[in-house]
């Protein structure tokens, strides 16, 4: 246990990670690491600054700790700080990955794992360059504070990816195929999903035309949905943007109605995947939040310094990227909840409108876009035609009211060569998902 | 069998601003270092994080060769050269106190405005030498500062930007670039019209070339999938536009010399594009090896990762025209924010802007409402790229002029 200095709230965090990454191009082995590696963080506070300092020296830590601490003011009143009071304080060890570990799993079966889908793709003509990606993490970190947090936990993820890119007569597309989970048997006997999702895209690349630009309703597949909600809510919900900010406090007020009545939109850190965060990164426990309940402002994702800010209660939201940065307020899974009608049905009752199946990338700001990357047409309340699209927009706030049908079937999706950027930090793994909701009037380019 | 090391080491003192002021302070000095040894067509190597055992290193690449990576490729070898661009900074402590009364600055001038975000100062040193007389090491340090500006009665969660790059710490250089942003900013304006009109896109904004750096990748288009593939050596794009990889002085986003092969090109930069006419995609050695490209030393990789082919710092060839003359008496739309946008397969662009401002060429006039851009790639660069302008006549930065369609969201 380390020595913490007199009237200064510290923190230590370490992280000790292994991972794996093995990348096959054109089916020729071009990657195949196997990394093991320690790293700190330490923070100081003082009441009125924080100091930082990342470390690759994990033996010498009390040092690190001791040159760092000469440089904030003492503060005999540290420990009734808003913000260091807010901390919670924890104890034990936590693993759920001993047994399971995915960085016991012998390295030529995750070669092989991965070899055995080549023929798949090998066989499709249309595919010109191909990369096969296994990558796995497991992350054991332990967390102390002079508060007297002294914890100890575990996560990890395994992922399968391939990328193509397919050119059919000159037309071309960019696309892929991922799973990720936290156990290597989940990446097993995916032969048909790969093959599906070749052959669509095959068709798609053939078949797809340039849409007509306009304003269409617009069904969204879970993936698109999560993307949504991470995009235009999620980041909206992250309370650092908040701080002493009173424009913002007036415009977001708890309890304030924001959507449709059937919108619910949560953040945890339960759900096993990308989005698994038991402890944040500050020591919290993980917890369910709901940024929207029934189209109700209902909360937001806070660190301790936002949720003593703001005077709320913490939601665990306080992650880093690795032991080089400090944490901030991030997401973990954040999904729309289901609703109660059919994929079908919401198809059903369009009469002429865009169904987008999957996307290139999204942002939000009070304007949200995403990138589609398979879409088609629908008409008279069926598929129709593949129609290829740069960008769909739309206000966000006029957006979350033009949500018009949500699907009882829904999905909740790992974060798998990607993931969340904010800032500096990118990218953080997450989980996103949701049901197929319907939206009108989304502007389609 | 021929030994190499890579070693990569970040120092850095990262201030946080919350509100206009200094949230916190931050200290790294992360040193990562690659042994690489290479046997008989394979490579097999190891890293570690801080203060390291190079024997250990090297035993456990010897090791690694078992993982059977290919690497029938020559090591780069016999050259030795350091570059070492750092200039002047100031101490931790002084630094600090310059951000401090930036700050205090910031609130005195801007107080319907709140800043937030990063400054930093970022010293980096690279090095790869080996077993067969190559030596290269660059070093350099840089002020990065990435303020997000928020209107204090907008509820939007930030409105504008600041981008502050240089190797000196000129606070007043920085001033100077927030206050063209909230002069123009404070100041309401509409598009001439809504049709193809020049955009000025800033030197630091990837968005219009996306879509050319991923056609141009030598896997895409030796293996057929790029859009390019028929089109080596052809002259596809406007006569005035040339694009090429650069790692020279004045690049200051990633100007390392070497790529992470050790190939270092004649005066550190490589054209792809010629005058209109696509002279190579980019290449790593395996990739001009397997389909017979010129090699242009496009690799890159982490500290223990095999080197593989991406793309590194592209760059237009400025014209010999200033903006102003560039745009020729017109009004243009220079974009700040364009988060979102895309190329379709087919090579259609389309973007939301989040942040405009309407400019003559010589200044930012005023702030234009959200709008939406479109154009085609061939187009773009063919007979609507206008050109970049030799001076930096805004915002500290050379401006890329595109004739687009432009209309409000």
């Amino acid at each position: 246990m380390y020595i913490f200095p007199k009237n200064l709230y510290t923190d230590v965090r370490i992280e000790d990670v292994n991972y794996t990454e093995i990348t096959y191009r054109n089916g020729e082995l071009t990657q195949n690491l196997r990394r093991n590696y320690k790293g700190a963080f330490i923070r100081i506070f003082d009441g009125h600054r924080w100091y930082y300092s990342s470390t690759t020296d994990v033996d010498n830590i009390q040092n690190e700790i001791d040159k760092l601490a000469l440089i904030p003011k003492e503060n005999e009143n540290i420990m009734d700080h808003p913000i260091v009071k807010k901390f919670e304080v924890h104890k034990g060890e936590y693993l759920q990955f001993e047994e399971n570990d995915i960085s016991k799993v012998k390295h030529e079966d995750k070669l092989g794992l991965l070899k055995a889908y080549f023929p798949i793709i090998e066989n499709k003509k249309e595919i010109k360059m191909w990369r096969a990606v296994y990558l796995d993490r497991k992350v054991t970190k332990e967390f102390y504070s002079s508060k007297g947090a002294d914890l100890k936990f575990d996560y990890q993820t395994c992922t399968l990816a391939f990328r193509y890119s397919l050119n059919v007569g000159g037309k071309t597309l960019e696309s892929g195929y991922d799973k990720t989970d936290i156990c290597f048997d989940t990446l097993k006997e995916l032969d048909s999903k790969l093959e599906e999702r070749l052959d669509r895209d095959i068709r798609y690349v053939k078949e797809a035309k340039p849409v007509k630009p306009g304003k269409y309703t617009v069904i969204f597949a879970p993936a698109v949905t999560g993307v949504f909600a991470h995009e235009s809510f999620g980041h909206k919900s992250e309370a650092d943007f908040m701080i002493g900010d009173e424009t913002m406090m007036k415009e977001w007020p708890i309890g304030k109605k924001v959507g449709a009545d059937n919108l619910s939109i949560v953040d945890t850190g339960e759900i096993l995947g990308s989005g698994f965060v038991p402890f944040d990164d500050e020591g919290t426990k993980a917890k369910k939040t709901y940024l929207i309940k029934n189209g109700i402002l209902s909360g937001r994702l806070h660190s301790a310094t936002t949720a003593a800010a703001l005077e709320e209660e913490l939601t665990g939201n306080a992650r880093a990227l690795n032991f080089e940065y400090e944490p901030i307020v991030r997401m973990t899974s954040t999904y729309i909840e289901a609703g109660d009608k059919t994929k079908e049905e919401l198809i059903s009752e369009v009469k002429e409108g865009i169904l987008v199946v999957d996307y290139n990338h999204g942002s939000g700001m009070s304007t949200f876009t995403i990138a589609p990357k398979i879409s088609y047409m629908i008409r008279d309340g069926k598929i129709a035609e593949p129609v290829n699209i740069s960008v769909i927009s739309g206000n966000v706030m006029e957006t979350l009211y033009e949500i018009d049908g949500i699907s009882k079937e829904m999905e909740i999706i790992s974060s798998s060569l990607g993931g969340c950027g904010k800032l500096e930090q990118f990218p953080l793994p997450i989980g996103t998902g949701g049901p197929y909701i319907r939206v009108k009037n989304v502007t389609v380019q | 069998m021929i030994k190499e090391k890579y070693v990569n080491r970040i120092k850095e003192i990262s201030i946080n601003i919350v509100q206009t002021g200094i949230e916190s302070v931050r200290k790294k000095d992360i040193l990562k270092t690659g042994l690489r040894v290479y046997d008989k067509g394979y490579i097999g190597i190891a890293g570690g994080l801080g203060s390291v055992n190079e024997d250990e290193l090297e035993r456990r690449a010897i090791d690694n060769l078992s993982l059977k990576v290919p690497y029938p490729y020559e090591p780069s070898k016999d050259l030795q050269k350091e570059v070492d661009y750092r200039e002047g900074i100031p101490s931790e402590e002084d630094f600090v106190s310059e951000v401090d009364e930036l700050l205090n600055t910031l609130k005195d001038q801007f107080p319907d405005f709140t800043f937030s975000n990063k400054i930093n100062i970022t010293e980096v040193e690279s090095r790869l030498v080996n077993s067969v007389g190559l030596d290269l090491d660059y070093k350099d340090r840089l002020v990065i500062g990435q303020l997000i500006i928020k209107e204090k009665a907008s509820a939007n969660v930030f409105d504008a930007l600041a981008l502050y790059v240089d190797r000196q710490c000129h606070k007043d250089q920085y001033l100077n670039i927030i206050r063209e942003t909230l002069d123009a900013y404070r100041n309401p304006v509409k598009l001439p019209r809504e049709d193809k009109l020049p955009v000025v896109f800033m030197d630091y904004d990837r968005t219009p070339i996306t879509k050319l750096v991923e056609e141009l990748n030598g896997y895409k288009v030796g293996t057929g999938a790029s859009l390019f593939k028929d089109f080596i050596g052809a002259k596809k794009f406007n006569e005035s536009f040339t694009l090429y990889q650069s790692a020279e002085r004045e690049d200051l986003l990633d100007p390392q010399f070497f790529d992470a092969e050790g190939v270092v090109n004649e005066g550190f930069k490589y054209a792809l594009i010629d005058k209109g006419r696509i002279i190579s995609p980019y290449t790593d050695k395996k990739t001009a090896h397997k389909f017979n490209l010129p090699l242009t030393g496009s690799a890159s990789g982490e500290y223990d990762t095999v080197p593989s082919l991406a793309p590194r710092n592209f760059k237009i060839q400025a014209s010999n025209k200033t903006l102003k003359e560039l745009l020729d008496g017109q009004l243009a739309v220079a974009v700040v924010i364009a988060s979102g946008g895309d190329f379709t397969a087919e090579g259609n662009f389309g973007t939301p802007v989040q942040l405009a401002f309407l400019t003559d060429g010589e200044r930012l006039i005023g702030r234009l409402p959200e709008l939406k851009l479109s154009g085609e790639l061939y187009s773009m660069f063919g007979k609507d790229f206008v050109g970049k302008s030799k001076d930096k006549a805004f915002l500290g930065q050379n401006a890329l002029v595109i004739n687009l369609d432009v209309e409000y969201l």
